[in-house]
């Protein structure tokens, strides 16, 4: 063996394998160690939780104990993370009363230091807490956070600051909405389901100074919270050069008053605008619209047929032996085909 | 020093060398996995608070290929129309089917014929049918003539209504939150156009109506081999390419595409074997072809179990053609390789893919074979070849061994302990035989196409002795 190992590479290769052989086992060490963990972490959880979870049941019930238990270091971390729980499912006095427990346990101020420490995990959980205790103490701390280039905890920031107020966090934090491409569109509207309102006054007043860039996001923004724009400033925004922006502002059109622009539309160069100006069509259009309709219903796009179908199915003043008679006169097959699926998805429905 | 000697010595270090830059490469992925997973781990408070929906998310198109799948294509179909999402549609392919699968969805699901306006993007064998039913409004059924499973996955393309769609196999188990997860990275950045989940061994597991509902070690020693497997090839060999943006791989079983990509890169490529990894290889090269901004991750969740195999033909079989599907899908996009654009695809995880995973068969066996063979000739000492054995074993077993890590560090699936002892010993024990014979079975599938035998959908012979209605 020793004359072996006087070959350099046979030497450098058994002391490969004599390293992996050592990792090994140090990783054998380390899975046994995380299984012990887990097994003493589960332990504790089931403890402080058999400990505290009658107290919270018995506050949701409004029976809040005068005298509560001390809340040990050690129980801290899993306690805020079953009353944050516990709040997800909850709302008005049952959620006040988890509140009160918690500012009696000074969980406000754990919540505050947390939000202060370097353990992103306690961080996110500090951030749900100081939302649903309605924190105001924490709203320069948590601003700093959703202004942070980690989107989860800028979202969940973003999100405690419209619970603690959703008028100032509409009005402070609507840049941002707009501007971070990395908050999901959908969980932003989540968050601010609740300030509906006051996001639509926001968004009135910005979009005009918005840029071009900006501009398709601050639209489905507007679509998805349906904040009802004015129709002087729907017009203006369908006299838009871009297709995105053009696109976007037809999903928001709400009044006939432009119905003008829209029809314009309906001969565009872009499919994305002419599938857009059928569905508006369908929303806000009257019987002189049928024949742009059927035009469309020629496009050379699926997805233009497909919708100029729809608008035409959803007129009101247009019934079954209408569309019937529409689809039999129709000199092209895939317009024909195309209202023939649609009535059929409208029978199925 | 003769020229024989030379030789010899050549091999040898070849032989060892390649040994250790192998798994000094799956080392790499596995600090990136580390890394990655740690992250994940302390958003976890997130995800286990109740999802809400605002109806803005992506839409999806659920599509499931089948052929011949008459006796479980009812419950599959069932348990999908469970997912919990806010908005999708389930595309079933008949794909020819020989057996009842088509007459089953008809009975089980109210299926009428349905007068689609069909649309081709991509060009697929003819469609005899379409029907939808009368009792989920989200459920379509394409009747089309047979022509393989990414013909099915082409006509579904065709058919689907929503910007993005899953394949899914018509047998894999998903939970009901799996396309939750596995289609978050699209809500956070318009770049991503595919993501693929941690597929995982159902064999063990109670599955109930669809899903799974506890989770267990299956008792055959095949089975048991490929949970270690899955761990160590999903675990740090895709999470850790997916942090660099080098992932080659998503698993059939279940994925979710951004449709427009996909008709881009010109849809699965029919009669392949391998049509999930060739059309993601594609995606690569198209996209950095037109140097567009581009994602595809991975979602290390475990968000899809699917039965292994439990005797040695079938998994033989599967493995045979797993490296056929390997080879046809570097094969036909060498273009990637080393490109002016290719990036870490291009520059990293292609090579590696050849010289490791494609050639890998070939070295590694040759490489016993020839120790094997120079031992017996007395061309190299006892010692050198006590090594090659030491530092090719040793370093197999500190990979598993760092799989089944990442498992305890995240996910913690196996809860008792005797599964952890369990997977601990065939961490090692696969190292003495299983991994060799898995060598071996690739090295077929690399003749199989070298010599290029027609493809077509593979028999799979499931037990689903788990499974409870």
């Amino acid at each position: 063996m020793s004359s072996t190992l006087s070959d350099p590479l046979l030497a450098a290769a058994f002391w490969t394998g004599f390293g992996a052989l050592i990792v090994t086992l140090l990783l054998a060490g380390e899975i046994v160690n995380l299984r012990m963990a887990l097994r003493r972490r589960q332990r504790r959880e089931r403890n402080t939780l058999a400990k505290w979870r009658p107290i919270l049941n018995a506050a949701v019930i409004g029976e809040i104990p005068d005298a509560l238990p001390h809340l040990r270091r050690g129980e801290r971390t899993i306690f805020l993370k079953f009353w944050v729980h516990l709040h997800q499912s909850l709302r008005g006095s049952a959620s006040a009363a988890l509140n009160e427990v918690a500012l009696r346990l000074e969980c406000d101020v754990l919540a505050r230091d947390l939000l202060r420490g370097r353990r992103r995990a306690a961080r996110l959980l500090a951030i749900l807490a100081l939302g649903y205790l309605r924190d105001r103490k924490a709203w320069d701390a948590l601003q700093q956070q959703a202004a942070s280039a980690d989107s989860t905890a800028s979202l969940q920031a973003l999100w405690a600051l419209v619970q603690i107020d959703r008028k100032e966090a509409a009005a402070t934090m609507m840049p941002s909405f707009i501007k971070r491409g990395d908050w999901a569109l959908s969980q932003v509207v989540n968050i601010l389901q609740e300030a509906r309102e006051d996001c639509a006054e926001v968004l009135e007043r910005i979009i005009p100074e918005l840029s071009n860039d900006r501009l398709p996001r601050a639209l489905q923004l507007a679509e998805a919270l349906r904040a009802d724009l004015p129709p002087a400033m729907q017009a203006v925004l369908l006299r838009h050069e871009e297709i995105a922006v053009l696109a976007a502002a037809l999903r928001i059109v709400s009044s006939p008053a432009v119905a003008d622009d829209v029809r314009a539309h309906a001969a565009h160069a872009d499919w994305r605008v002419r599938v857009q100006a059928a569905k508006a069509l369908g929303r806000i259009g009257g019987r002189e619209d049928v024949a742009t309709l059927l035009r469309l219903l020629n496009d050379p796009e699926w997805w233009v047929r497909y919708r100029a179908a729809q608008a035409l199915a959803e007129l009101p003043f247009l019934g079954r032996a209408a569309l019937e008679r529409m689809r039999d006169e129709a000199a092209d097959r895939y317009a024909a085909d195309m209202l023939t699926q649609v009535m059929a998805e409208k029978e199925m429905a | 020093m003769s020229i024989d000697a030379l030789i010899i010595a050549f091999v040898t270090w070849f032989v060892i060398c390649y040994f250790i830059v192998l798994n000094g490469g799956y080392l790499m992925l596995n600090l990136l996995a580390i890394f990655s997973l740690r992250r994940r781990g302390e958003e976890r408070i997130l995800d286990d608070l109740p999802q809400a929906y605002s109806g803005l998310e992506p839409p999806i198109s659920l599509l499931v290929p089948a052929y011949n799948e008459a006796s479980t294509i009812a419950s599959s179909v069932r348990s999908m129309l469970q997912l919990q999402y806010s908005e999708m549609e389930i595309i079933v392919i008949n794909d020819g089917s020989r057996d009842d699968t088509l007459q089953v969805l008809k009975d089980e699901f109210g299926l009428l014929p349905f007068p689609e306006a069909y649309r081709v993007q991509i060009e697929t064998k003819p469609i005899n049918g379409i029907f939808r039913s009368t009792r989920y409004p989200n459920l379509r059924v394409i009747d089309k003539v047979n022509g393989g499973k990414a013909d099915s996955l082409n006509a579904g393309i065709n058919a689907s209504r929503y910007p993005l769609f899953c394949g899914v196999d018509a047998d894999s188990i998903l939970q009901r939150d799996s396309l939750q997860k596995v289609v978050k990275p699209f809500l956070h950045d318009p770049t991503v156009v595919a993501t693929g989940g941690t597929v995982r061994v159902a064999n063990g597991c109670d599955v109930r109506g669809g899903f799974l509902t506890s989770v267990g070690l299956p008792r055959n020693i095949w089975a048991l081999f490929q949970v270690v497997e899955y761990l160590r090839a999903f675990l740090f060999g895709r999470l850790g390419w997916s942090a660099i943006n080098g992932m080659l791989i998503i698993s059939g079983a279940f994925g979710v595409f951004r449709k427009e990509a996909v008709i881009l890169a010109g849809g699965y490529r029919p009669k392949t074997i391998g049509e999930d990894m060739e059309l993601v290889v594609r995606m690569h090269r198209v996209l950095r072809e037109r140097r567009q901004p581009y994602r595809i991750e991975f979602v290390p969740e475990p968000v899809c179990w699917t039965e292994a195999p439990e005797d040695r033909a079938t998994l033989r079989n599967q493995r045979i053609r797993w490296q056929r599907g390997l080879s046809e899908s570097l094969s036909s996009n060498w273009g990637l390789m080393f490109s002016r654009n290719g990036g870490v695809p291009g520059w990293f995880a292609f090579p590696f893919m050849v010289l490791f995973e494609w050639l890998g068969p070939l070295v590694e066996l040759g490489g016993y074979v020839f120790m094997i063979i120079a031992f017996a000739l007395d061309w190299i000492s006892w010692g050198a070849a006590g090594i090659f054995l030491f530092v090719a074993i040793g370093l197999g077993i500190m990979l598993s061994a760092s799989g089944l890590l990442l498992e305890e560090m995240s996910f913690q699936i196996y809860p008792k302990g005797r599964h952890l002892a369990w997977l601990g010993l065939i961490v090692i024990i696969e190292n003495f035989g299983y991994r060799q014979l898995n060598s071996y079975w690739r090295l077929v599938g690399l003749w199989r196409w070298a010599t290029q035998k027609e493809a077509s959908w593979g028999v799979m012979t499931r037990k689903g002795s788990w499974q409870r209605k």
